[in-house]
């Protein structure tokens, strides 16, 4: 039993930050219908932000803020980083070509992906960074926390996993309790409609890429404060995450949140009770096998085109 | 239509004849002989960026000392040139940088590559251009040895080091007669290096009635919290034989995250004292700490001079070492060409009438009879201080 609950909480901590990056791919493709595969690399950057702001801070061994505040700030400042440049990208890359075919945005979003982490590679380096969130106030947030079965569950994973639910919550509540919400809603079901209804299609676009980018930046930062971080992480934490968000059903926010931690599961329990060097194959295979059954995933809604 | 036809082919073809002749030439050029009078090229290929930069940062450093310093001992001229391969990146960097230097005529020889997966991938390329390489870090065992009626060096392939046939034992002897363990798990990452030396340690553990857990995971994960949870609780030792330090030191941070107290042991990869540093923990390494050896003392002074923010490591040393053995093969290359080399392949049919006395990781270099390895060499091991230093404990 301790083994499940120790993977279960595996799941759910990988999990809920492939749920922040799927969040993004999923609101960016209901508003604009468009994949933005350089989303992964808007959490790398993100995590670098959160180095950057944690070095200029004093570093994980001496801060010079308290614990809480450091963490709020960097988390604040991966998020308002990556806000910026979402809007950067969608005003450079894909405003232009919001009328072209489908395909050229698509291959836009591909190259500003191979821009972004081969910028960020000849800016540092390839060498990995690590926040060293284990020095911080000298271990608590890998000792403190609380027991589960025999199970210790650390301080720094009830923080990722926390700050995950919160963030959708919030998201939910921008997009179904606000005017800018309804608005986005109203783009997503027909922008040439919602446009001659009076809606800013420009700004909801815009709004959209903030919220998105936002949340890949706070991912970001959860993942670097677990693991090193590098120019080409979000390579493979962006498929994860557009994986997370097709098994939700693309489009949908709690589909992205459970997707996202389902996926999480899935390579953690993969890898506990099958084999560890197959974990990437069986995610990729889930990928596959919704493409192919499900591809409107657990959430997502059918598209009723009427002749 | 069809004149467009026939005008594309005959595009195409005169592509493959062009290619063709280009390729020709190349094989051409790098047969030409050269003056041992003029300036000729040294390439060190070794990761200056990415996660095992820290190594390459430290080969280069130790590579541009000895060329500064070394050549005119030799009666040479020598530019070193450098290429990058980062680990990241697969084997693709080494073989592109192959490809460029073995159509220079005037690179005479490679330092490097550092990494098994890339000497294995670019040796043949070398080969057939006819230079000689000498790696300061390969230790992959099928670089020298044939195993399984395999063999991934060329006759041009040399390293200064001892292969993973020596520091497999080396870290398994010291974990069952050192550490006295039970339980060990062992991991790879699918790539050459890791896996040769997990399955040498795998097997003398085994011999030795340790119980082995293998564990492998792709050298691009970066959360190892599902593999923590698999090493078992009882387990004493956990061998983690990574290129990228950070990667041990997470590891080791996850396992104290799971109140897990296995020791982790890293090999040569992980030896980096300012990433992986976490106190208690071992790593292994070919070379010992040189600042003991009375006759290093000036080498270390001037290159500590040329490097003022660096500090001594294990990976630089070697490397000097390498420049060394070249210079030396070059120069009885030239004597034997009466001050020609006639082909750049003599270098490295000259480099097993090489030896060094006073070798930078002590005592006289020698080649051994059998392979391109050095005579009797030995791996080190360190254990980790509190003040994250490296202490020799074998």
């Amino acid at each position: 039993m301790q083994f499940f609950i120790q993977l279960t909480l595996d799941g759910l901590t990988i999990g809920s930050v492939y749920a922040l990056v799927a969040l993004g791919y999923t609101l960016i493709y209901g508003v604009l219908k468009l994949l933005n595969f350089a989303h992964g690399d808007v959490f790398m950057v993100g995590s670098f932000i959160g180095y950057g702001v944690l070095q200029a801070l004093g570093g994980a061994a001496n801060p010079i803020v308290p614990v809480w505040l450091l963490l709020l700030l960097v988390t604040l400042a991966a998020m308002a980083g990556c806000a910026v440049l979402g809007v950067v990208i969608e005003r450079f890359a894909y405003r232009p070509l919001r009328d072209a075919p489908r395909i050229a945005p698509l291959i836009s979003a591909l190259g500003v992906s191979f821009f972004l982490a081969n910028s960020m590679q000849l800016l540092f380096g390839a060498q990995q960074f690590n926040y060293a969130s284990y020095n911080l106030s000298g271990g608590a947030l890998y000792f403190r926390g609380f027991d589960l079965d025999g199970v210790h569950v650390p301080l720094l994973r009830i923080i990722t996993i926390g700050a995950a639910f919160v963030l959708m919550v919030i998201l939910w509540f921008l997009v179904n309790r606000t005017r800018t919400g309804k608005a986005m809603r109203a783009t997503s079901f027909d922008r040439e409609a919602a446009s001659m209804l009076g809606i800013d299609i420009d700004h909801v676009i815009v709004f959209t890429f903030i919220l998105g980018s936002a949340l890949a930046g706070a991912a970001g930062v959860m993942f670097a404060l677990r693991v090193p971080t590098f120019a080409a992480v979000g390579f493979t934490t962006g498929l994860k995450g557009f994986t997370a968000a097709v098994i939700g059903g693309i489009g949908s926010i709690p589909g992205a949140m459970i997707g996202g931690i389902l996926l999480g599961c899935a390579e953690s329990y993969t890898a506990g009770y099958w084999t560890t060097a197959w974990s990437d194959l069986v995610v990729f295979s889930i990928l596959i096998a919704f493409m192919i059954f499900r591809p409107r995933g657990l959430f997502g809604r059918v598209d009723i085109r009427k002749v | 239509m069809k004149k467009a036809m026939a005008i594309a082919v005959a595009v195409v073809a005169a592509s493959i004849v062009a290619a063709a002749a280009s390729g020709g030439q190349k094989v051409a050029s790098a047969a030409q002989s050269i003056s041992c009078s003029s300036p000729m090229k040294l390439a060190m290929v070794t990761p200056i960026t990415g996660a095992a930069g820290f190594l390459g940062t430290e080969q280069l450093s130790w590579a541009k000392y000895a060329v500064a310093t070394l050549p005119q001992k030799y009666g040479l001229k020598v530019q070193l040139v450098q290429g990058d391969t980062p680990v990241e990146q697969g084997a693709a960097p080494a073989l592109a940088v192959a490809q460029k230097y073995a159509s220079d005529p005037k690179v005479v020889g490679i330092i490097g590559p550092s990494t098994s997966g890339d000497a294995e991938a670019s040796a043949q390329t070398y080969f057939q251009a006819g230079i000689t390489q000498i790696s300061p870090s390969a230790t992959d065992i099928p670089l020298t040895y044939t195993v399984n009626g395999k063999k991934l060096g060329t006759p041009a392939f040399f390293r200064d080091v001892p292969a993973n046939n020596i520091e497999g034992p080396t870290i398994a002897a010291y974990i069952v007669d050192t550490l006295k363990a039970k339980n060990v798990v062992v991991f790879d990452f699918q790539e050459p290096y890791s896996q040769g030396l997990a399955s040498v340690i795998s097997a003398y553990l085994t011999k030795h009635n340790v119980s082995v857990t293998r564990l492998s995971a792709p050298n691009t994960t970066t959360d190892y919290s599902a593999y923590v949870t698999k090493v078992p609780s009882k387990t004493d030792v956990v061998v983690f034989p990574t290129q990228q330090p950070p990667a041990a030191q997470t590891f080791a941070e996850q396992l104290v995250e799971q109140g897990k107290n296995a020791v982790v042991f890293g090999g040569d990869g992980a030896d980096a004292p300012a990433q992986f540093k976490h106190a208690g923990d071992y790593v292994a390494n070919f070379a010992p700490d040189i600042s003991g050896i009375p006759a290093d003392a000036p080498i270390i002074a001037g290159w500590q001079k040329a490097n003022p923010t660096m500090s001594l490591g294990s990976f630089g040393p070697p490397t000097y070492g390498a420049v060394q053995l070249m210079l030396a093969a070059i120069k009885v290359t030239c004597a034997q060409g009466h001050g020609t080399i006639k082909s750049r392949a003599d270098i490295y049919r000259n480099m097993k009438k090489v030896t060094i006395k006073n070798w930078i990781l002590g005592g006289t270099f020698k080649w051994s009879t059998k392979t391109n390895d050095p005579l009797n060499a030995h791996f080190y091991i360190f254990k980790i201080q509190s003040d994250g230093k490296y202490k020799l404990v074998n």
